[in-house]
C-alpha cells in the first residue's frame, strides 16, 4: 500500500467511526424532561401570607402572565373544562400560550385564580411552563388585566402532586386573598400513554 | 342616684347579651367540603334546633336554584342534609339556611370544580435530527471513500 492509500485509509476510517458514533448519540439520547420541584418544606405553600398582602381587585380578564425568573412571557386565553369534566388546557398546537381558568375568579380579585399551560409539546418541545418546577419562594409573577392594571403575585411555594390525588380544594378553594396557581406537569412521563403521572402546582400571593 | 341607674342598665345590657348570644352565634350555616370535583357530595350543615323542624337549605349557582330539606341532625349539633353534585354545572354556589321556626341560620359558599388535574404535557420527542443527518452524512462519505479507495487499488494493481 502507498502511503498516501495510508494516510486516505485512515481519514476514511475516522470519518466512518465518527460518522457512527453521532448516530449512536442521536438514537439513544433521552429527551428533555422539565424539571422537578424541591421536596415539599415544612411549611403549607396554600397558604402564605406576605408582610404585605394586596387588597382585592374587581374582575377583569387577564391577558398575559410575565415570570422573569424562568423567562415566561405568554399571552392568556380563556379556558374552562372538557366534556368529561377535567380542567380544559389550551390547544395542543400553541404551546406558548397559557389558559386562565375562566369559571374562577380573575387573577387579583379575592380568592383563587387559576392559570395552566403546557410543559412540553411532543412536535415542538418543550412549552410554556416547562421550567415551572424551578420557581422558588419569593418568584415574582406579574399578571397583566385587561382593565389595564397589573397585578404582582410571589410565590410561597412549588409542589408537585399525583394526578389521582389532585388537591382541588387548595387549587380552586375561595378566600378573602387575592391568590394565584400555576399548573402544569410534571413527574415521571409514562411512554406507553403518553402522558405524565404528575401535575406541578405553584402558589402564589398577591403582594402590594 | 343617675350613675345608679346607668350601672343597673349596664348590668341589665351585658346579661341580656349574654342570654342571645349563644343563640346568635348558633345562627350558622358550613358546606363541608368547600370545594368538590362536579359529581361529588357535599354536606349542608345549618345550627337550626331540630325542635322547631325541618331546616330548607336553598341552593343557588350557576345553573341551580333549588330547597333541600334537611334530612339528619348533625353530629356537632344542627341539622344536615346530603348534596350530590352531578349534573352541576362547575362554578360557585351559594347556600342559604332557614330553620323550621322561619329563622334564618345564614349562608356559606362551596365550589364545584374540574376533575382530577391537568392533562399540560404531552412529552417531547428527543431533538436528535442534527446528530442523525451529520452522522449518516458522515458514515456515507467514509462508505463513499472507501468504495473510491479500493477502485483505485485495483486500478494500480491492473497497471502493475
Amino acid at each position: 500500500m502507498f502511503p498516501g492509500h495510508r494516510t486516505a485509509a485512515a481519514a476514511i476510517a475516522l470519518t466512518g467511526v465518527t460518522g457512527l458514533g453521532l448516530l449512536a448519540v442521536g438514537a439513544t439520547r433521552p429527551p428533555p424532561r422539565p424539571p422537578r420541584p424541591p421536596a415539599p418544606a415544612a411549611a403549607d405553600p396554600a397558604t402564605g401570607q406576605p408582610a404585605t398582602p394586596a387588597p382585592p381587585l374587581p374582575h377583569a380578564n387577564p391577558t398575559r402572565v410575565t415570570i422573569p425568573a424562568i423567562d415566561v412571557r405568554a399571552d392568556l386565553v380563556p379556558v374552562a373544562v372538557t366534556s368529561t369534566g377535567e380542567l380544559e388546557v389550551p390547544p395542543p398546537d400553541r404551546p406558548t400560550i397559557a389558559g386562565w381558568y375562566r369559571l374562577g375568579v380573575s387573577p387579583g380579585e379575592a380568592g383563587n385564580a387559576v392559570i395552566v399551560g403546557h410543559v412540553d409539546s411532543r412536535d415542538t418541545g418543550p412549552a410554556v411552563f416547562f421550567d415551572l418546577g424551578r420557581l422558588r419562594p419569593g418568584d415574582r409573577i406579574r399578571v397583566a388585566r385587561a382593565d389595564a392594571t397589573e397585578v404582582t403575585f410571589a410565590v410561597d411555594g412549588v409542589r408537585s402532586y399525583p394526578k389521582t390525588a389532585f388537591p382541588a380544594d387548595l387549587v380552586y378553594g375561595a378566600g378573602t386573598v387575592p391568590r394565584l396557581r400555576l399548573i402544569t406537569c410534571g413527574g415521571r412521563f409514562d411512554e406507553r400513554e403518553r402522558r405524565y403521572l404528575d401535575n406541578v402546582i405553584v402558589f402564589a400571593t398577591a403582594v402590594a | 342616684m343617675k350613675a345608679q341607674s346607668v350601672l343597673v342598665s349596664a348590668t341589665l345590657g351585658v346579661g341580656l347579651g349574654t342570654l342571645l348570644l349563644p343563640a346568635a352565634a348558633l345562627a350558622e350555616t358550613t358546606v363541608s367540603p368547600a370545594t368538590t370535583p362536579v359529581g361529588g357530595t357535599v354536606v349542608l350543615t345549618a345550627s337550626c334546633n331540630p325542635k322547631s323542624g325541618d331546616a330548607i337549605f336553598h341552593v343557588t349557582g350557576p345553573n341551580r336554584d333549588q330547597n333541600v330539606r334537611s334530612t339528619t341532625a348533625a353530629a356537632g349539633g344542627g341539622l344536615s342534609a346530603e348534596l350530590f353534585t352531578a349534573g352541576f354545572t362547575i362554578g360557585t354556589y351559594t347556600v342559604t339556611a332557614t330553620c323550621g321556626d322561619g329563622t334564618s341560620a345564614g349562608s356559606a359558599t362551596f365550589a364545584v370544580t374540574p376533575i382530577g388535574g391537568a392533562a399540560a404535557g404531552e412529552g417531547a420527542n428527543a431533538d436528535t435530527t442534527g446528530l442523525l443527518a451529520a452522522g449518516g452524512t458522515l458514515v456515507g462519505a467514509a462508505a463513499a471513500g472507501t468504495l473510491a479507495l479500493v477502485r483505485r487499488r485495483r486500478h494500480a494493481s491492473t497497471l502493475a
